[in-house]
């Protein structure tokens, strides 16, 4: 079990004003954590700070990986005017041995020619789900990744994730509603 | 590699996204002459500065929303999250839109001249000069719209055209030094000297300024 | 070791107490060398051999469009210091001194253009150094207008610092644009190298002009500065004892 990730008393302002503060935690190869909070605690700020896209106003973050960070926030990061064939080669998944797989559970594996500004939202979230279903990385960094999908594919997710701490990789997650993971809890609310 | 190959597969799509601009270029320089008598033998003088006006117009259209996309629907985030370097991104996503737009319009203002002039001497002397300009006006107002990334892009692209002014000088003393036939490659040499520091400066400075919009 | 200097006297609190300190001597110091420089070249130099009396404003054209290169070429130190070493007080500088670089500007536009009513026969001609100048204006006003446009204030910092940092170059061609391009602009009368193309009867009170308006500016940039820092810190504690 190797140290992923260690915060000690990270804290962020804007424009002077405290967002949150001496927030610390660790996180080790497959274990997860949830991160809650009310709405505007600063879950997805602290989510954005352990990618490294934001930096914290003071603490100290340490990331020992060796591999790279695999994230999904709430936007989808995929072209509207592309095919779902198109957005998979971009994400550059287009091989992978595992993504029939998963399409089909997703009930997509038919509709690779269609573009995707013609999918559901719901839909258009598992495409861009499958970023993580099929990563590369050891550490997943999740965004409300529940958001818009049915119950099934919650299901779905939640065993994949539970199989993805078994193979060692690391998850820090948030949602608003409780999911099926064996997880810490990391509060953000003062 | 890939990432050129990725961004030119986006833009290729997206046939508004270039095929506007190169339109919008040949409507102005079509347009042109219809608003100067026939007989008026001033054509072939004004027509560069037609020329160049056009150019830095449909600059400004095309890159309009170069960054605004990939900010809006996430692709930004995750760019500088991946290992790759945001710079060499921003680089080749510049690159894909002179290939596809810079590129086109040089030619075809090379081609306009010809018909204008009526002399092959100009409109091949004016072709690499056009591909070199057009080059620093994409990378300049691709900063610019960076800069404003989140406010418009009208803002940004106020701003740093000031920046090209200068470059509008020169541009019109090019003109006069292909007439004359003197120090030609003088000038060449400084707009690909201006060139080569620019496309190196300008990615760097705009994944910077990329990496603080995303905080 | 740089880094504690710089700290140190990085505290907007410590800028603003020994800039009040300064702040009088400065202004009536250089009012009055300003004052008496413009007297000296209005009335006691002698008449131009060429330019007749219009000449005599070249004692308010020179020292501004001086000093607005001047100023932008501080704000790029400035943002270069901010971008490096983080120092907010250099940031709140460079957005002080932007309005009175703008102001400056474009008195010195306005008064090449008085000047070239009686010397060319006309107030504008598009010719490098002026529209370089121009350039400049237009600059100031951008760099204002996109720091005014962020509400996040560390964001529109860096922004800010970065635009007034790509802009210098627009400082060199202005000082180059007469030596590049042969234009109507006079070449540069006072250089490092050469001997003043200007007689020193009139070079005195042109040098004392120019110091007078650099301490006239100075006092201005302090004025704009403090509000800046008051503005920007005022939820700290020490701006409450001072107000």
């Amino acid at each position: 079990m190797h140290l992923k990730v260690k915060a000690k008393n990270l804290s962020y302002k804007i424009n002077e004003k405290k967002l949150f503060h001496d927030i610390s935690f660790e996180l080790f190869s497959g274990k997860a954590i949830h991160v809650q909070g009310d709405n505007g605690s600063g879950k997805t700020t602290l989510l954005k700070i352990i990618c490294g896209l934001t930096n914290q106003v003071k603490g100290d973050l340490e990331l020992k990986l060796d591999k790279k960070i695999c994230f999904l926030g709430h936007k989808n990061a995929l072209k509207q005017y592309l095919t779902v064939e198109q957005n998979l080669s971009l994400l550059g998944v287009s091989d992978h041995q595992d993504l029939n797989k998963h399409l089909i559970e997703f009930a997509l594996n038919k509709s690779l020619d269609v573009t995707l500004s013609n999918l559901s939202f719901g839909q258009q979230k598992k495409i861009a789900l499958l970023r993580v279903f099929l990563n590369d990385s050891d550490l997943l960094v999740l965004d409300e990744p529940c958001v818009g999908l049915d119950q099934q594919s919650q299901k779905y997710l939640c065993s994949f994730i539970n199989n993805e701490l078994t193979l060692g990789k690391s998850i820090l997650f948030s949602s608003h509603i409780s999911l099926d993971i064996t997880s810490e809890v990391l509060n953000l609310n003062k | 590699m890939n990432i050129i190959k990725y961004e030119l597969l986006k833009l290729r799509s997206k046939s508004r996204g270039w095929l506007g601009p190169i339109l919008v270029f040949i409507l102005i320089m079509v347009a042109f002459p219809l608003t100067i008598e026939i007989s008026n033998n001033d054509l072939g003088q004004s027509f560069f500065s037609v020329l160049w006006i056009a150019m830095l117009l449909v600059m400004m259209l095309a890159t309009e929303d170069i960054f605004l996309e990939d900010y809006n629907d996430g692709s930004l985030d995750q760019f500088a999250i991946s290992n790759i370097n945001l710079s060499y991104v921003v680089a080749a996503k510049i690159f894909i839109y002179w290939l596809l737009i810079g590129l086109p319009i040089s030619l075809l203002g090379s081609l306009f001249c010809l018909g204008m002039t009526n002399s092959i001497y100009l409109a091949s002397h004016i072709l690499p000069i056009l591909l070199v300009t057009s080059y620093i006006f994409i990378n300049v107002f691709s900063f610019g719209n960076a800069l404003s990334l989140t406010k418009g892009s009208v803002l940004g692209t106020l701003v740093t055209l000031p920046l090209l002014l200068p470059l509008l000088i020169v541009l019109g003393k090019v003109v006069i030094s292909i007439n004359l036939n003197l120090n030609y490659l003088g000038f060449v040499g400084l707009l690909l000297g201006v060139l080569s520091i620019i496309i190196f400066l300008i990615p760097l400075i705009i994944s910077y300024i990329i990496r603080a919009h995303l905080e | 070791m740089i880094k504690n200097f710089i700290h140190q006297f990085a505290s907007p609190k410590t800028y603003i107490y020994q800039v009040d300190r300064l702040y009088p001597y400065i202004l009536y110091i250089s009012l009055t060398i300003y004052l008496i420089s413009i007297f000296w070249g209005l009335f006691l130099t002698p008449e131009d051999f060429v330019q007749g009396n219009s000449y005599r404003i070249i004692y308010l054209h020179v020292p501004a469009s001086f000093i607005s290169q001047s100023l932008f070429m501080a704000m790029a130190i400035a943002s270069a210091i901010y971008l490096i070493w983080k120092v907010k007080l250099s940031v709140y500088l460079v957005r002080s001194i932007a309005p009175i670089g703008a102001v400056t500007t474009f008195i010195a536009l306005i008064s090449g253009s008085i000047w070239g009513i009686p010397t060319w026969g006309t107030w504008w001609v598009w010719d490098a150094r002026i529209v370089s100048t121009l350039i400049l204006f237009i600059m100031y006003l951008g760099l204002i207008s996109l720091h005014d446009s962020f509400s996040n204030h560390e964001k529109a910092d860096k922004f800010l610092s970065i635009l007034a940092l790509v802009g210098s170059v627009n400082i060199p061609i202005i000082k180059m644009s007469v030596e590049w391009w042969s234009t109507l602009h006079q070449p540069a009368s006072i250089t490092i190298s050469n001997k003043p193309a200007i007689d020193l009867v009139m070079l005195y009170p042109l040098f004392g002009s120019m110091i007078g308006f650099a301490g006239i500016v100075t006092c201005l940039v302090i004025l704009s500065s403090k509000l800046q820092i008051l503005k920007r810190e005022r939820n700290k504690s020490w701006v409450k004892n001072y107000a």
